[in-house]
Order: C-alpha cells, then sequence, then structure tokens
C-alpha cells in the first residue's frame, strides 16, 4: 500500500514539474547555408509568430547575401509586447525587431525607439510607403518605422453561394443595403448556410473588418491626432445598426456570438457562409487548402458607397539601445527595396509595403491579391498610445459596444457607453 | 593559557567538531532548495511588493507613489466584483470536485487487479495543461463541428445547436464541467494516500465488533481522512481562486464581461493596460486574501484525531 502511495506521490511531482515548465520560444532561425561570413556582425531580430514562414524566407535570402547576418527570435504575438518591455526593462532590447504598427505609437511615447526620420525620409521611394504604416510610426513629427509587412482587410464572398442565390458573383455588393440584400438572399438557400460572418467575442478582429464600414461612410472612431473619441459620429450607430438587423433577421450563425477569434479564419471555410470581413492572408489559405471554394475579393463599403480598409501588419523598427542601428537600417532598407518587394513579398502572396508595387505581374494572375494590395494602400488605422486597451481588449468598450448593439439591438446605448468610456481612458492615458 | 587554546582554535577553524561538521552538512543539503526558494518566491515576492509601490509602465521610467495603488484597489470596483465572482465560482465548482473525488477515490481504493488502469484514467486529464483543455473544451462545445451538440442532438435531446459560451449560466455550467473533468483526478489521489495511510487493524477491529461497511465509512473513514481533505481542501480552494485559464480560453471573460475572475483582472491592468505596478498591488491584496482564506479553513479543519 505505502508503494503505491509513493510510487503516486513521485509520479505527481514529476506532473507537477512538468507542468511548471514554460513553453519554450520558438527556436531561432537557421544560419544560412555554410558559416557566417567573417567581419561581419549578427543583428538580433525579433518577429511576431503571426508571419514568421515569410520573415524567415526573408532572412534567409539576406544572411545568404550579406556579410551580416540577422539571428530571428520568433515569439508568439500575445506575449510579444510583454517580452519587448522585459528586455527594454533589463536593458537589453533586440538590434531590430517588428512589430504590430498599432504599437508604434506607445513605443515610440515611451522613447524607446531610435529617430530614423533622416534616413527614411533619404529613401527615393519613402512617399510610396504605405500611408498609414508611416503615419503610426511617426511621433512627434519624427519618424520612428517602416512598414516591414502589410495586411489590409476587405470582403470576401463566396462565388458559388452568390450564383445559387441568383445574385451576380461579378458585381459584389457596394453599399450596406446591397450586403444585407445579398445575406438575406443567400440565407434563403439553406438551413445551415448562412449570409454573413463575423467573430462576435473577438475585439481585435472588428477593428479589422467592422471599423472600415464606418470610415468608408465618412466617419472615424478617433480624432486625427487620437485624443478625442468621435463615437458618436453617426456612421458608427449605422454600421452598427447594419450588423444589428441581420443578426436579428437570422443571417449570421448563432455561434458567432461566441466566437473569440478562434474561427474568424475557418467560418468562410466551411463554404456555407456568403460573406465575411477578412485579410490578405485568407487568399493563399483558401487557394492551397480549400480549392473547391470559389470566392472572391471586394472593398468594404459605406452606406452609400465609398471603400475603406484596415491597414495592418507590421512595422520595421530599431529600439532604443540597438547595438547596431546603422547595420540594422541597412536591412530595412533591402527589404522595402523594388526587388525583395517583388521576390519576397509579392511572389509569395503577400502583399507589397509599396504602394506603387500594388500592381504587379504576380498579382496580375490574381485580382483578389490586387484588391487586398489596393485595399491596404486606401487603408486607415486608428492612431492612439492606448490602442490596446481601447480597441484590443477583449473586455473593453469596442468589443462591449458591438456586442451590446449588435446582440442585444441597443445601438443607441452601446454608442453612449462606448464614447464615454473611451473618453474616459483617453483621459487618463 | 593562549598557548594551550591557539592550537584547538585552529583545529576547529580546520575541521571543527563533529556536531558543527553535521551543521555544515546539512546547510549544504538545504542550500539548494533555499536558494530554489529565493530564486523562485521570495525574490519575486520582493520585487512584486516593491513594484506596487510604483507607477509601473510595461515601456519607460517607474515612478514611486507609495501606497496609492493600494488605496485604488480599495476603491476599484471591478476588482472586487471580479473577486465576489471568483467566490462564487469556487463555492460552484468546489462541491462537485470533492464528491466525486472521495467516489473515485472509494472505488480505487481496492487491491483488485487492474485497478491501476483506472487510476490512470481518472487521473490523466490532470496531466493535460490547462490551456490545453480549455481549447480543447471550446471545440467540444462548439455549435458547429463540437461532439457535445452533436450528441445532445442525436439523442433528440435540443433541436438546434446550443451556443454554450454566449450565456452567463451555460458558460459557467460547461465551465464547471470542464475543470470538475480536468482535476478531481488529482483530489482523487489525495484522498486516496489519505485512505491508504488509515491502518487496517481498526478497520478489522470494527469489522469484529459488528460495524457495517457504511458504519466503518463513517466513523472511521472519514475523521480519520480529516487532516488530508483539510489540504485537499486548501488546495483545491487555492486553485479555483487562482482560475484564469479557462475563463481566458472559453469566454475571453464574456458575455459582457460577466466571467472576469480575480487573476483575469489582474492579467488585464498588467498585460492589457500595462499598469504593472497596480497589477502587483493587486496580486498582493489576493495573495493576503488568499492566505488569511487558507489559515481559515485550516483551523476549520484541525485534526486532533491520535491512533
Amino acid at each position: 500500500m505505502q508503494r503505491i502511495v509513493k510510487v503516486w506521490t513521485g509520479l505527481l511531482a514529476l506532473l507537477l514539474l512538468a507542468a511548471c515548465a514554460a513553453p519554450v520560444a520558438a527556436p531561432g532561425g537557421e544560419q544560412a547555408a555554410g558559416e557566417p561570413a567573417s567581419g561581419g556582425v549578427t543583428i538580433s531580430f525579433w518577429t511576431r509568430d503571426s508571419n514568421q514562414a515569410q520573415v524567415r524566407s526573408l532572412v534567409d535570402a539576406w544572411n545568404a547575401s550579406h556579410e551580416n547576418q540577422i539571428e530571428i527570435t520568433v515569439i508568439p504575438a500575445s506575449e510579444y509586447m510583454t517580452k519587448v518591455g522585459a528586455s527594454v526593462g533589463a536593458g537589453a532590447p533586440p538590434d531590430l525587431m517588428a512589430v504590430d504598427l498599432i504599437y508604434v505609437p506607445q513605443f515610440a511615447a515611451a522613447n524607446q525607439l531610435t529617430d530614423i526620420t533622416d534616413l527614411a525620409k533619404g529613401l527615393s521611394y519613402f512617399d510610396k510607403l504605405s500611408p498609414s504604416h508611416v503615419r503610426l510610426a511617426t511621433y512627434d513629427g519624427k519618424i520612428f518605422g517602416l512598414p516591414f509587412n502589410a495586411e489590409g482587410s476587405y470582403l470576401i464572398y463566396n462565388k458559388g453561394l452568390f450564383e445559387q442565390a441568383g445574385l451576380d458573383p461579378e458585381n459584389p455588393p457596394k453599399t450596406w443595403g446591397e450586403i444585407a440584400d445579398a445575406a438575406a438572399k443567400i440565407r434563403a438557400l439553406g438551413e445551415d448556410i448562412y449570409g454573413f460572418y463575423f467573430s462576435g467575442a473577438c475585439a481585435g478582429c472588428n477593428a479589422f473588418t467592422f471599423a472600415p464600414l464606418i470610415w468608408a461612410n465618412g466617419g472615424d472612431v478617433l480624432s486625427e491626432d487620437g485624443t478625442v473619441a468621435t463615437l458618436a459620429d453617426p456612421s458608427v450607430a449605422g454600421a452598427l445598426a447594419l450588423y444589428s438587423q441581420m443578426w436579428a433577421d437570422g443571417l449570421i450563425p448563432p455561434g458567432a456570438q461566441a466566437d473569440t477569434g478562434t474561427d474568424f479564419a475557418n467560418a468562410f471555410t466551411t463554404g456555407k457562409i456568403g460573406m465575411a470581413g477578412t485579410g490578405a492572408f485568407a487568399i493563399n489559405n483558401i487557394k492551397t487548402n480549400f480549392p473547391e471554394i470559389d470566392f472572391g475579393a471586394t472593398f468594404l463599403p459605406g452606406q452609400e458607397g465609398g471603400a475603406s480598409s484596415f491597414a495592418g501588419g507590421d512595422s520595421i523598427a530599431i529600439p532604443a539601445g540597438s547595438k547596431y542601428p546603422q547595420e540594422a537600417f541597412e536591412f530595412i532598407q533591402w527589404a522595402t527595396s523594388e526587388e525583395v518587394q517583388l521576390e519576397y513579398y509579392a511572389k509569395l502572396n503577400n502583399l507589397p509595403v509599396r504602394t506603387d508595387l500594388a500592381e504587379n505581374e504576380y498579382f496580375a494572375q490574381d485580382s483578389r491579391l490586387t484588391t487586398a494590395a489596393e485595399a491596404m494602400a486606401i487603408g486607415r488605422t486608428p492612431y492612439s498610445i492606448v490602442y490596446n486597451q481601447l480597441f484590443n481588449d477583449a473586455n473593453g468598450p469596442w468589443l462591449k459596444m458591438i456586442q451590446t448593439a449588435v446582440f442585444d439591438g441597443k445601438v443607441e446605448e452601446a454608442v453612449n457607453t462606448a464614447q464615454e468610456e473611451f473618453t474616459k481612458i483617453l483621459a487618463g492615458q | 593559557m593562549a598557548a594551550v587554546f591557539t592550537p584547538t582554535k585552529a583545529a576547529r577553524r580546520g575541521m571543527g567538531t563533529l556536531s558543527q561538521r553535521r551543521m555544515v552538512a546539512g546547510f549544504l543539503f538545504v542550500l539548494p532548495a533555499v536558494l530554489f526558494t529565493v530564486a523562485m518566491f521570495i525574490f519575486p515576492l520582493l520585487m512584486t511588493g516593491w513594484m506596487s509601490l510604483h507607477n509601473w509602465p510595461l515601456l519607460g521610467q517607474a515612478t514611486f507613489l507609495g501606497i496609492q495603488n493600494y488605496v485604488a484597489m480599495v476603491q476599484d470596483s471591478q476588482f472586487w466584483a471580479s473577486l465576489w465572482f471568483t467566490t462564487q465560482y469556487t463555492l460552484l465548482v468546489t462541491p462537485p470536485i470533492f464528491i466525486l473525488a472521495f467516489l473515485l477515490a472509494l472505488l480505487v481504493n481496492s487491491a483488485l487487479r487492474g485497478i491501476g488502469i483506472f487510476r490512470t484514467i481518472y487521473f490523466i486529464p490532470v496531466v493535460i495543461g490547462l490551456g490545453t483543455s480549455s481549447l480543447l473544451w471550446v471545440w467540444l462545445l462548439n455549435d458547429r463541428v463540437g461532439i457535445l451538440n452533436g450528441i445532445l442532438l442525436d439523442l433528440g435531446w435540443i433541436q438546434q445547436p446550443v451556443i454554450w459560451l454566449v450565456d452567463k449560466n451555460l458558460a459557467m455550467t460547461a465551465i464547471v464541467v470542464s475543470i470538475v473533468w480536468k482535476t478531481v483526478g488529482f483530489s482523487m489521489i489525495l484522498l486516496l494516500a489519505g485512505m491508504q495511510a488509515v491502518p487496517d487493524e481498526l478497520y478489522q477491529a470494527a469489522e469484529v465488533d459488528g460495524a457495517s461497511y457504511w458504519q466503518r465509512l463513517w466513523y472511521i473513514l472519514l475523521p480519520l481522512l480529516r487532516s488530508t481533505f483539510a489540504l485537499a481542501l486548501v488546495l483545491s480552494v487555492i486553485g479555483s481562486y487562482l482560475a484564469f485559464d479557462q475563463f481566458y480560453i472559453m469566454t475571453r471573460g464574456g458575455p459582457q464581461n460577466q466571467t472576469i475572475t480575480a487573476v483575469y483582472w489582474i492579467f488585464n491592468n498588467s498585460f492589457t493596460y500595462y499598469k504593472l505596478g497596480y497589477g502587483a498591488a493587486l496580486s498582493i491584496g489576493l495573495l493576503v486574501i488568499l492566505g488569511l482564506l487558507s489559515v481559515l479553513q485550516l483551523r476549520v479543519l484541525r485534526d486532533d484525531t491520535t491512533y
């Protein structure tokens, strides 16, 4: 008997130990073939896991052709800010980092980035770089980062379902009314076929796919300088009313209400969803994994037309305290050059970060990629040093507004509360 | 005199008396544990206490605030609401864990061949990480592809898939079930260990006196399990009060922020709002509350039985 207890106690101790072992960060990038060239320096480069495949191929290409080597550390996106914050606190930041563009104002405001204004403006294609990235990388008139990875949100729609519902698959909705009409016609196709989808419990997803409806209609969520909440703008209530009506009419799957983002990319790939807001990443995924789905891409519209998009992705910046700022900028310059933008971005179905390259030989074969690239070019991004608290917080005012308006049908109350809470957070920053 | 003492002192410095050498050896033996505790517990605790006295942003300079964070904590209605919610959750999840764990322990407390297989089966969910198991349940409960809705639909018990995680009561039910499944094995093992420590002679004596199975259970086993219960209860209550993963992954604190636990609120302040100092103050507050609760439980369940 006692032996059994002992064995179990030992086993228990082992398990506790195993449970305590924290998940290990992804291993660093592989060295390029052969020894790193002698004489060069090794630049440490941090990036989040969301787009690691693209970054790895890019860095491998750089390492193969340059004396200075880059060593990547991939960090889970959700832990990125914490890790960077900790490393800065410990006085050991990376030499170079790619960071979600929405966080750049916050880094810059805390004096954590190297001012690269002169170097950036010296680039011949400076005014062709994604305007939203550059705007968010500008703080106090100075530039602290450049675009590294681009995403643009747009409306994806299932051409097969459009055709079945008697809609013209080559003429997608261009107004809110047309979205609702198309959704209703598609919903009528069958019990398990729905017209529209959005992740109802995911704050970030809706900044990405819902806010553009407001912008396309001429409204905004924050003032230009990011200090005043503008949710009382009628466009906000209007866009919420569109979702709310579609929800009340049963055009959106009931499960959408519980979706914290796990189904954001998957719902449409079931082939039973007529339309959804999504990003450029979806194009490659569906083409590769769900070739049976015939889909189109169009802009997210305003009430009576217009178009907008959430320009997302990563900026690349040099942390204050970088050991090799000069060398790090050489990589930035190389990565944004036309040749690399075409060969390592466009060719691999990634959006170029330059608006002058939205139309290119690789995207010419797939107009959907061009649509996504153009969406990014006209795209906007809220500028705020408390972005996370306002828009990304699963318990914050942005998601609460959408949930109250859409699922409880209380649009006016939702907008008023959110305006108050936004104002409170902005006042406390 | 000096001449007499000097060599002795030198000798002592060199090798020491037997008891001194034993003390040194003892110290060396506990040193790794002490170092580990200092590095992994004492130091972080002191650091947390220090941080809690500052406005400590994730990025940028920290500034000293004194006890201002604690004043803010007392006035933070969300913190107290979260603490109350966590208490409700603990009261809800603890009884099923204990009743089930006790029954399972009774079941597997036998010398039958192959009983180890059952012990292992009941214990397996404990081995799974809480994050992993929460994600597993998210998919089990999914309305389109979840097996739970599939089974209920096939049985004809429901007409439409149930969206578990959008209603507070349904979400709590789902989470309680998932946590009982996940942790019952741990309490079972603790209780089993306690049961096996009860000397067989007591049962045999009772049997000779004609005590029935239920009488032996009630008058011998339960009283002697008291201290084991106390330990298992303290561990389980602390675990429930520190609940985070399941709520973060399964409900995101929703619907409408109705399932935000105390640790969830600490996490939000630290890693969503980047107020590390305030998060540290909340952590210290929770630590004090948990300490008091544990003392209380151990008092109530104090075991003075000797046998």
